[in-house]
C-alpha cells in the first residue's frame, strides 16, 4: 500500500498534504504519529463527562490536526462537532458518532499501512 | 374601534354628570329642607316659649288681680251688720286697686253691682260652677255699655240685697287692660295672639280677626301647606284644645308662612294662641338655601369642569398613545414581515450559486470519463460553493447587517479572481435567458486592492442578477470595470463598477426607494420574477456603509437600467511576478473599440507589440496583408460575438487562408464548454475569458510561447531564510506541534515549544529581553488560550513585549480575526498550516525582505 492509497482509503487529499509538508518522508512520519494522537480520547471523555467546554477544545483540536494532515472526512466530520459545541453547547452525538466513524476508517487505513512498512 | 371607546367615554361623560348633577340637587335639596326643619324647630322652640313667657304673664297678672281682690276682701271681710259701710269700704277698696267695677255675684249667677255699671258673664255656666265650687275664676263678660270686660272672681260671701249669700266678690277691668297688659296685639310686632275658648269663640281678637270664632278664621284663612288643609289644621288644634295640651304647628296665610302655637291659661277656660310670622326669618332662611343651592351647584359646575378638563387632557393623551401604539405596531408589523422575506429572498440569494453546482455536478457526472470537462465543472463547482459559503456567512453577519455592525474582512483581492469568479457565477443564467453578456474592462493600473472578496462579489452578483432578472431574452447585458486615481491619494484608486441592461427599466417612484428594505416594483410587468428585494439593500449598505463608496441609478421604463457603483479602495503592494512575454506581433479583433484600446495597451505593458480591428472582415484582410512578411501576426485573439462575420467564421477563414501555423484564440465572457466543439472544428486553439485583464491575458497567452517557455518559467516560490530567527509556538497538540516544527525548522528558524498558553506566556518571561523574535499563538488551548496569553505578554512591561505574534486558527470567522487584532495580535493565519503565509508575514513584521 502506497501513502497515496493509504490517503484514498481514509478520505484524505494526498496531493494537498504533500503540497503542504513537501516530503514524503514528513508526510509518512506525521501519518504514523496520528496513531498516537490523544484528542479523540480526551473528546470522549469530556463528551460522557458532559464538559462541552473541553471537548469543544479537543475537537477543534482534532480538526487542526487533520487539516494540518489533510484528513479531509474526518477534518469535515469534526469541524461540523466543533461548530455544534461553539459556545459550551450540547451537541448532537449524532456528529459526535460521524467523528468516531471517519476517525476509526482513518486509525484503520494508517494501521494498515504501518503493518505493511513492517 | 375608536369609535366604540369614544362612544363609551361619552355615555360614562354624560352618567357622571348626570349623576354629579343628581347628587349635588339631592344635597342642596336636603339641606334646604333641613334647614327649613331646623327653622322650624327653632320656631316651635322660641314660640313654646314665648307662649310660656306669655301664659305666665297672663298667670301672674290675673293671680296679682286675683290676690287684689282677695286683699279688697281681707280688708273688709263679711261682716254682720251695716252693709252700707261694708259695700262702701269695698267700692273704695276696689277703687284704689284700679278695678272699674265691683259687684257680688250670687250663687245663682245674678250680678249685685257695688260699682260700675250692670255686668254680664259672656259664658257663665263654668264660671257659676266653678266658683260655687269655691276658689279663684276669671272670666270675661260686658257691661251694660257693650263693653268687654274681664272679671277676676274670689269666693266670698257677702250679704247680698235680697238676704242672699253672694258666692263670690267679682272686680272687672276693661278688656284693653288685659290686652294692654299681654302686649297682644302690638302693631308691629312679628307676633301677636289671641285669646280663645274651648269652643273657638275669642275671648281676646288682636290682628284683623273679625269672626266670632277661631276655628272659622283658621278654615277662611290658612293655606294649605305640606299637603295640610285649613280643616286638618283647626280639627288638630281642637283635639289638643279637648285633650288640654299645647299645639304647635307651621301654618300659611296669604302665601305667608306663620308659627302657631297654642296653650291653656290658668285661672280660666281660656287659651292663647301665639301667631308669629315668619317674615324676616323666611327670608334669611330662603336666603341661606338659595346661597346653598348656588354654591352646591357651583362645586358641581367646578368639579364638572375639572372632570371635563382631565377628561378631554386623557382624550387627548390617550389617543396620542393610541397612535404611538399603531406605529409600534406597524414597525413590529414590517420587522416580523421583513423577517420572513428575510428568510424567502436568503434563500433566492443562496440558489443561484446552488444551481450552478447542482447542473455542474450533473455535467461532471455525465462525462465522468473526460477529465478535462470534470475539471472544468469542478472548478465552477468550486467558485460557486465559495460564493455559496460567503452568502451563508452572510445569514449569519444579516443580524450585524440589521444592527449596523457589519465588519469587512478586508484582504488583498485580485480584480481579475472578482471578475472571473462572478463572470462564471452568472454565464448559466445568462446562457438560460439566451442574452448578450459583455464584460468590459480598461484603464487598469491595479489589479490588486484591499477589500474585502465576499462583498464584493455579493454586490456585483446582487446588480448582475437583477440585470438579468429583468432583461428579457435576448436582452443584453454589460458589465463595465475601469479605474481612475483616486481623491483619496496615490495609495487609493477609484475603482468604477457599472452594470447596464436593455431590460424593463424602473419607474422614477421606484428608483426612489429601490434601497429601502423588501423593495420590488410592484407591477404586473415583475409579479412573475421571484426575489423580495433585499438585495439591493444589502448593497448599497454594503457600498456605501460599509466599504464608504457610492452607488447610483440610473434607469427608464422600457429601455432599461445603468448602476453605477464607485469605490475608493487602497491598492497593494504585491510582488507581482514579472509578466514578460516575447514581442509578438498579435491582432486583437473586437467589435468594441473601448476593449481593443484597453487590451491593446494591457498587452504592450507585457511586451507584446498588439494591434486590433473591430471586425472579423478587416481582420481576414489584415493578417492576409501581412502573410509572409517580417511583421506577421503572430497570434490572433478573436471575439467569438462579432457583427457580420463572426469569430469562429474568421477563424476558419484565416485557418483556410493561413494554414495552422498562427494560434488563433477565442476570446469570450461566455462559457468555452458550450462553444468548444465547433470552435476546434473551425481551428481555433484556445480561450481566454473575459475580462481581459493584465494578468489574465499573460496567463492565457503563456503556453504558446513554446519554445521560449523556458524564459518564463514557473515563478520560483519564495523562500526566505530564516537562519537565527527564534520563534515561540504555543500549541497543545503534539502532532500539529511536529509538523509546525518540521516545516518551520526548514525554514532554518529555531522553534521552541509552549504546550499552552500559561507556558508560553511564562516562557517568554523567562527568556532574556531579545530572545524571541516572534510568537506563533494557537488560540484553542487549555489552561490559557491565545487570547489570554497575548494579553500577557503584552502586558508583562518587558522591552520586547511588542514583538510580533502571529495567531493560528482553524476558525476563520472575521470576528476571530477582529478579537485576534483587537487583543493586540499582529495577524492572523488560517490552519492548516501554510509555510509560506507564515514566512510572507514573518518577513513582513520581522523587517526582513
Amino acid at each position: 500500500m502506497t501513502l497515496k492509497e493509504c490517503y484514498a482509503a481514509l478520505g484524505g487529499n494526498y496531493e494537498d498534504v504533500l503540497g503542504r509538508l513537501r516530503a514524503e518522508r514528513l508526510v509518512q512520519k506525521f501519518l504514523l504519529k496520528f496513531l498516537d494522537d490523544k484528542s479523540l480520547a480526551l473528546l470522549e471523555e469530556s463528551l460522557e463527562k458532559g464538559d462541552y467546554e473541553t471537548a469543544f477544545r479537543a475537537s477543534h483540536t482534532l480538526k487542526g490536526v487533520c487539516q494540518n494532515l489533510g484528513f479531509s472526512e474526518l477534518a469535515a466530520s469534526s469541524e461540523a462537532l466543533t461548530e455544534a459545541m461553539r459556545g459550551g453547547k450540547a451537541p448532537d452525538m449524532a456528529l459526535a458518532e460521524a467523528v468516531k466513524a471517519d476517525y476509526q476508517k482513518v486509525i484503520g487505513a494508517v494501521s494498515a499501512y504501518q503493518a505493511e512498512l513492517g | 374601534m375608536k369609535s366604540k371607546i369614544m362612544r363609551f367615554l361619552i355615555a360614562s361623560l354624560a352618567l357622571l354628570v348626570a349623576v354629579s348633577v343628581a347628587v349635588f340637587g339631592l344635597l342642596a335639596y336636603s339641606m334646604s329642607s333641613r334647614s327649613a326643619q331646623t327653622i322650624d324647630s327653632v320656631g316651635a322652640f322660641y314660640m313654646s316659649t314665648t307662649s310660656d313667657r306669655l301664659s305666665k304673664h297672663f298667670e301672674t297678672t290675673v293671680v296679682l288681680r286675683l290676690d287684689q281682690v282677695e286683699a279688697i276682701i281681707e280688708a273688709c271681710p263679711p261682716r254682720e251688720g251695716s252693709q252700707t259701710a261694708l259695700r262702701s269700704a269695698l267700692v273704695a277698696s276696689a277703687k284704689a286697686r284700679g278695678f272699674e267695677y265691683l259687684a257680688l255675684y250670687s250663687e245663682t249667677g245674678k250680678f249685685n253691682m257695688l260699682d260700675g255699671s250692670e255686668l254680664a258673664v259672656t259664658d257663665p255656666e263654668p264660671f257659676l260652677r266653678s266658683l260655687n265650687e269655691g276658689g279663684k275664676k276669671v272670666a270675661v263678660g260686658s257691661d251694660a255699655a257693650g263693653n268687654s270686660v274681664v272679671l277676676f272672681a274670689v269666693d266670698a260671701q257677702y250679704q247680698m240685697a235680697a238676704g242672699e249669700v253672694s258666692t263670690a266678690l267679682v272686680a272687672a277691668l276693661p278688656v284693653q287692660y288685659v290686652q294692654q297688659t299681654l302686649s297682644l296685639d302690638e302693631g308691629d310686632s312679628e307676633i301677636y295672639s289671641h285669646i280663645i275658648r274651648q269652643d273657638g269663640s275669642f275671648v281676646i281678637r288682636s290682628g284683623g280677626a273679625y269672626r266670632e270664632n277661631y276655628f272659622d278664621r283658621i278654615r277662611g284663612t290658612f293655606d294649605e301647606l305640606n299637603g295640610k288643609g285649613a280643616d286638618a289644621y283647626a280639627q288638630e288644634l281642637e283635639e289638643s284644645i279637648v285633650n288640654g295640651e299645647d299645639y304647635s304647628a307651621v301654618i300659611k296665610i296669604n302665601g305667608e308662612r306663620r308659627h302657631l302655637y297654642c296653650t291653656q291659661l290658668a285661672y280660666s277656660e281660656w287659651h292663647l294662641v301665639t301667631i308669629m310670622l315668619y317674615g324676616t326669618l323666611d327670608k334669611e332662611v330662603g336666603n341661606l338655601t338659595a346661597y346653598q343651592m348656588w354654591a352646591a351647584f357651583g362645586s358641581c359646575g367646578v368639579i364638572l369642569t375639572l372632570l371635563l378638563v382631565i377628561f378631554f387632557i386623557y382624550m387627548r393623551m390617550s389617543s396620542q398613545q393610541m397612535e404611538g401604539l399603531k406605529l409600534a405596531r406597524k414597525e413590529a408589523l414590517r420587522a416580523s414581515q421583513a423577517k420572513s422575506e428575510f428568510l424567502s429572498n436568503m434563500s433566492h440569494d443562496i440558489r443561484t450559486p446552488m444551481n450552478a453546482i447542482v447542473g455542474m455536478t450533473a455535467i461532471a457526472t455525465a462525462n465522468i470519463d473526460n477529465p478535462d470537462q470534470v475539471q472544468n465543472c469542478l472548478k465552477k463547482i468550486t467558485l460557486s460553493s465559495r460564493h455559496l459559503l460567503g452568502l451563508i456567512n452572510d445569514v449569519l453577519d444579516m443580524a450585524k447587517i440589521e444592527s449596523g455592525k457589519m465588519t469587512l474582512n478586508v484582504d488583498q483581492v485580485s480584480l481579475r479572481e472578482v471578475m472571473d469568479s462572478i463572470v462564471c457565477i452568472v454565464q448559466p443564467q445568462v446562457r438560460a435567458k439566451h442574452q448578450s453578456f459583455n464584460v468590459n474592462i480598461h484603464d487598469i493600473t491595479a489589479e490588486n486592492v484591499l477589500c474585502d472578496s465576499v462583498r464584493l462579489n455579493q454586490v456585483l452578483l446582487n446588480l448582475l442578477s437583477n440585470a438579468i432578472k429583468f432583461t428579457p431574452d435576448h436582452g443584453e447585458i454589460r458589465l463595465s470595470l475601469y479605474e481612475e486615481p483616486s481623491p483619496k491619494g496615490d495609495g487609493y484608486v477609484r475603482v468604477h463598477l457599472q452594470v447596464k441592461d436593455n431590460g424593463i427599466g424602473m419607474s422614477d417612484e421606484f428608483q426612489a426607494k429601490i434601497f429601502d428594505s423588501f423593495a420590488r416594483e410592484d407591477s404586473a410587468r415583475v409579479h412573475h420574477t421571484e426575489g423580495t428585494g433585499l438585495g439591493m439593500a444589502i448593497t448599497r449598505y454594503i457600498v456605501v456603509e460599509a466599504m464608504k463608496g457610492s452607488i447610483e441609478v440610473e434607469s427608464h421604463q422600457g429601455k432599461g437600467t445603468e448602476f453605477n457603483v464607485t469605490l475608493d479602495l487602497e491598492k497593494t503592494e504585491v510582488q507581482e511576478t514579472e509578466m514578460i512575454l516575447p514581442n509578438w506581433n498579435m491582432l486583437v479583433v473586437d467589435d468594441d473599440q473601448q476593449l481593443c484600446e484597453s487590451t491593446a495597451a494591457a498587452l504592450k505593458s507585457i511586451g507584446i507589440c498588439a494591434e486590433w480591428t473591430l471586425s472579423g472582415e478587416s481582420a481576414v484582410k489584415m493578417v492576409l496583408a501581412r502573410k509572409d512578411r517580417p511583421d506577421e501576426y503572430q497570434i490572433i485573439l478573436l471575439d467569438w460575438r462579432l457583427p457580420g462575420m463572426s469569430g469562429i467564421q474568421t477563424a476558419r477563414e484565416i485557418r483556410e487562408q493561413m494554414g495552422d501555423s498562427i494560434p488563433i484564440l477565442l476570446i469570450s465572457a461566455y462559457d468555452w464548454s458550450e462553444i468548444e466543439e465547433e470552435a476546434k472544428a473551425a481551428g481555433v486553439n484556445g480561450f481566454i475569458s473575459k475580462p481581459l485583464f493584465k494578468s489574465t491575458l499573460f496567463y492565457g497567452l503563456r503556453d504558446y510561447v513554446h519554445t521560449e517557455t523556458a524564459e518564463v518559467a514557473e515563478p520560483e516560490e519564495h523562500m526566505p531564510d530564516f537562519a537565527g530567527v527564534r520563534v515561540l509556538l504555543a500549541e497543545d497538540n503534539d502532532l500539529n506541534w511536529e509538523i509546525a516544527e518540521a516545516l518551520l525548522t526548514d525554514l532554518g528558524m529555531e522553534l521552541d515549544w509552549a504546550e499552552n498558553g500559561e507556558i508560553c506566556a511564562e516562557k517568554f518571561k523567562a527568556s532574556p529581553e531579545g530572545y524571541y523574535h516572534a510568537v506563533l499563538m494557537d488560540l484553542r488551548m487549555p489552561v490559557k488560550n491565545g487570547y489570554e496569553a497575548t494579553a500577557a505578554i503584552r502586558s508583562s512591561g518587558r522591552a520586547d513585549a511588542n514583538l510580533p505574534i502571529i495567531a493560528m486558527t482553524a476558525d476563520a470567522f472575521s470576528e476571530d480575526i477582529q478579537r485576534c487584532l483587537a487583543c493586540g495580535m499582529n495577524a492572523h493565519v488560517a490552519k492548516p498550516i501554510d509555510v509560506q503565509e507564515i514566512a510572507r508575514l514573518l518577513e513582513k513584521f520581522l523587517g526582513r525582505e
